[in-house]
């Protein structure tokens, strides 16, 4: 293996996991963000040498995000657009750990799918900073370079996006408080 | 109507602000019962967003697939220089790849190889710090008399200091902030609903860009025999030349 593509693997392959889970809430399916992560990545390694010293984490996930918006127009030219899939919260993913009894795991299931559909129900420009920032753990200066927007709009598209996964899913919380832990 | 100070509390929460500011929205907190909810509702949904959530990991097919490509994946020449490694890159990257690879340049080129000068970066994050704080003004006054004594007991520098009122540029105070390992003198105007940071600060060697757009935020630069100033707000660029102008003119 050359040198080049030993410190590809090295700085940027840590960041897959980032990467496909980033893909997962911008594509419509799981085969989507399957074929996204791998264009992003070739791309990645076609740049590499590109990259100095900046974050590569964001740098990748610029990447990525470039990539989906790439994809986007290209469906949205094409004549046929194809309605979106119904998104499946079960292909092939493990949710709940075996130490759970049935009941527990239900509802702790059942906890997941509406935090997951409200995320879902976000606008995309809320649902990717909220992404980048709860799950990804990224910094608001990362956050604006990844989705080319002021510092501002950053904080202020988070803050919208956190107030209305506030209403919607502490009322629902709330109202089973068996799910409550 | 949300307590005004909700935004502050959320960069607290996500650790964005600094120990001076983290210390006054605490004290704040204490006394607002409607941020203290917001900042346990933030911690709420984070453990939610964190721990309710499918862990997702990478199928192990995909990233088969991605280290067979990155092996297939011819590795270009050794470059001998930047130049050339550059020009290298954009053929590589334009060539028969078409948009995506366009827009993937496009971050490349954004994010890592034409850093100006790191001087941009201190300006946005003392501006925007400026603005997420308290640390606005050290001193608040509308009276150049009152502010440009100060300064002398607090920089290096002694900026030219003035009220525009009359032409819409409010003078709201002076502060100091570390900037190119100097103490710079911060003189803060209000422009309708925006904020204008001019700094000022002993000119160095270098020179720098007039205009440059940083995370949204314009960044005007121009000197003044050895003092170097910036002003830096999220106007436009006519308002904040305006500003520069007037206080051009003063010199």
């Amino acid at each position: 293996m050359d040198d080049r593509r030993r410190r590809f693997e090295a700085l940027v392959l840590p960041h897959l996991d980032a990467s496909y889970r980033f893909a997962r809430w911008l594509a419509r399916s799981p085969d989507d963000a399957q074929d996204l992560v791998q264009e992003a990545m070739l791309r990645a390694y076609r740049g590499f040498d590109a990259l100095r010293g900046s974050d590569v984490k964001a740098w990748l996930l610029t990447i990525v995000r470039n990539c989906h918006a790439t994809a986007l127009t290209q469906q949205r030219r094409r004549a046929h657009v194809p309605l979106p899939e119904e998104h499946d919260a079960l292909d092939g993913q493990a949710l709940v750990s075996s130490e759970l009894g049935p009941q527990e795991e239900s509802i702790r299931h059942d906890q997941t799918l509406t935090l997951e559909r409200l995320i879902e129900c976000l606008p995309e420009d809320y649902r990717e900073v909220l992404i980048l920032r709860e799950i990804e753990d990224m910094d608001y200066r990362a956050i604006a370079e990844i989705t080319q927007v002021p510092l501002g709009t950053v904080m202020s598209r988070l803050a919208r996006a956190r107030q209305a996964l506030r209403k919607q899913w502490f009322t629902q919380v709330e109202a089973e408080p068996s799910a409550v832990r | 109507m949300p307590c005004a100070d909700s935004m502050r509390v959320q960069a607290y929460f996500d650790g964005e602000v600094d120990a001076l500011s983290a210390a006054d929205i605490e004290r704040h907190m204490e006394r607002c019962v409607e941020c203290q909810a917001l900042f346990e509702d933030l911690q709420r949904l984070r453990v939610a967003l964190r721990e309710e959530l499918p862990a997702v990991h990478t199928p192990p097919t995909l990233r088969a697939q991605i280290l067979r490509d990155l092996a297939a994946e011819p590795s270009p020449p050794r470059p001998r220089t930047g130049v050339r490694r550059i020009g290298q890159f954009w053929v590589g990257a334009v060539s028969g790849l078409g948009a995506a690879a366009l827009a993937a340049t496009l971050a490349f080129v954004l994010l890592a190889p034409l850093r100006p000068a790191p001087v941009v970066d201190e300006l946005v994050v003392a501006h925007v710090n400026s603005l997420l704080s308290t640390h606005l003004t050290d001193v608040v006054s509308t009276d150049r008399h009152t502010v440009k004594p100060w300064f002398a007991g607090q920089t290096d520098v002694s900026p030219v200091v003035a009220d525009f009122e009359p032409q819409g540029y409010k003078l709201i105070g002076g502060r100091v902030d570390y900037l190119e390992h100097q103490r710079a003198a911060v003189v803060v105007y209000r422009h309708g609903a925006h904020v204008i940071n001019v700094f000022s600060w002993a000119a160095t060697r270098r020179s720098l860009s007039e205009r440059v757009t940083r995370d949204g935020y314009h960044l005007l630069f121009w000197r003044a025999g050895d003092l170097q100033y910036c002003a830096v707000s999220d106007t436009g660029w006519d308002e904040l030349a305006a500003l520069t102008q007037l206080l051009q003119g003063l010199q």
